[in-house]
């Protein structure tokens, strides 16, 4: 079979010209959306931030992120995505840092609080894809062997990949694997934290 | 067109999920509180009567060899405002429903009803059909999740009722929780319920065939 120049102009000009309508709609239901989405997501930021760091902190503005920084997370095999300057009462007061590390069924992202001693002051799970009933009982900060809430052992530790499961760290029994992966999460912004100076 | 037969094969002889057996996929997944079978049920009916809708419009332009990439684009382009949409207005929901909205891109109903339904008959007709087989999927979603809410958390409405943020309240509680058979909360539940609601339809289809032989 010949094909006609004018049949494949037919097909891509209606392709193009369905595809120029759709855009348009999409453009126009997106400028209403924008900026409330945007809204949303920084309230949800800015909760999920309260969430890691004492009572009557304040965030500033998401910060550059320095390539020692992002190499330093890297090192200890999490990724460092957003970072926030924590104030208190205007005084410096660390940082607050969004970072990815692996858990067992893919990568869980985390809110990290670091205070201006290098200290952990809180973690919470921002999203996760853990197994259901398992490594959500590690994201949802349930008990641990030693029967401490799993999350909340981190606080007040400090010293870049010195937290180690096992040894310093107690994983929820059946959800070793989430545990590590918090855990390399914690590791990472601890040096992200250090390689800052 | 005839809207009072064209809903009973959307909820009845022609049920999308039922009978058709399309969609499964998000059927099992995101069945499992009342507000999200809802709230997945209602998007599916929108995006399905507009794609049917401009489907149609367009059956008579759109070339015959490139018809499932223009269908794609159509259906896609609904989802994505759907999407949007819920994002902004209704965050909770968007949360719940996470990746399955924008999984109805590929989701075979509303395909399967472009290429089998709307490309063929009218934008009236379409338009009907888009709504009533939207009506049969929901129906069926909030089937599912009343099943599995009840017999799994002995609960009713879980997400909608029972005070608390819409998405996040409790629900009714029937029956205490602990009594719940768990595993029909979990993925494997939705298979379970679904194979036991499609066996009573296939049943009652069977039944009403043979009475009418009988006539």
């Amino acid at each position: 079979m010949k094909i006609s120049p004018k049949f494949i102009l037919k097909v891509a000009g209606t392709l193009t010209v369905i595809s120029l309508v759709v855009a348009a709609m999409l453009g126009l239901v997106n400028s209403i959306t924008a900026d409330k989405i945007a809204e949303i997501d920084a309230e949800n930021t800015r909760i999920s931030m309260s969430a890691v760091a004492p009572e009557g902190s304040e965030f500033g503005d998401k910060m550059e992120l320095t390539e020692t920084a992002v190499a330093a997370a890297a090192a200890q095999g999490g990724k460092l995505m957003e970072m926030y300057p924590v104030t208190n009462g205007g005084a410096e007061a660390g940082y607050v840092l969004k970072i990815s590390a692996s858990g067992s069924q893919g990568s869980i992202v985390m809110m990290v609080g670091v205070d201006a001693n290098k200290a952990i002051t809180g973690i919470s799970v921002v999203s996760h894809a853990e197994t259901s009933g398992i490594g959500t009982k590690v994201v949802g900060n349930d008990l641990n062997a030693a029967g401490e809430p799993v999350l909340d052992q981190f606080i007040g530790l400090s010293g870049a990949g010195s937290l180690v499961v096992g040894s310093n760290i107690t994983p929820i029994t059946g959800a070793t694997v989430s545990t590590k992966g918090i855990t390399t999460g914690a590791n990472a912004a601890l040096a992200a934290v250090d390689a800052l100076g | 067109m005839n809207f009072g037969k064209q809903l009973k094969e959307g909820l009845i002889s022609q049920n999308p999920v039922l009978v058709q057996l399309l969609g499964m996929c998000s059927t099992m997944a995101i069945t499992t509180s009342f507000f999200n079978g809802l709230g997945m049920g209602v998007s599916v009916l929108i995006i399905l009567t507009l794609s049917n809708i401009f489907i149609s419009l367009l059956r008579k332009i759109i070339p015959n060899e490139v018809r499932i990439a223009c269908y794609i684009v159509v259906i896609a382009g609904f989802v994505t405002c759907v999407d949007l949409l819920l994002k902004a207005f209704v965050p909770a929901l968007s949360a719940s429903l996470g990746v399955f909205i924008p999984l109805i891109v590929v989701n075979c109903i509303i395909l399967g009803r472009a290429e089998g339904y709307a490309s063929k008959n009218g934008v009236g007709a379409s338009t009907v059909d888009g709504i009533c087989q939207g009506i049969g999927y929901t129906v069926v979603l909030i089937a599912m999740c009343v099943v599995r809410e009840f017999l799994g958390n002995g609960k009713f409405g879980g997400g909608l009722l029972g005070g608390g943020a819409l998405g996040s309240a409790p629900g009714i509680s029937i029956i205490p929780e602990e009594f719940g058979i768990k595993v029909l909360t979990l993925p494997v539940g939705g298979f379970l319920t679904l194979g036991a609601l499609i066996a009573v339809m296939q049943w009652a289809l069977a039944k009403a065939e043979k009475k009418k032989e009988a006539k």
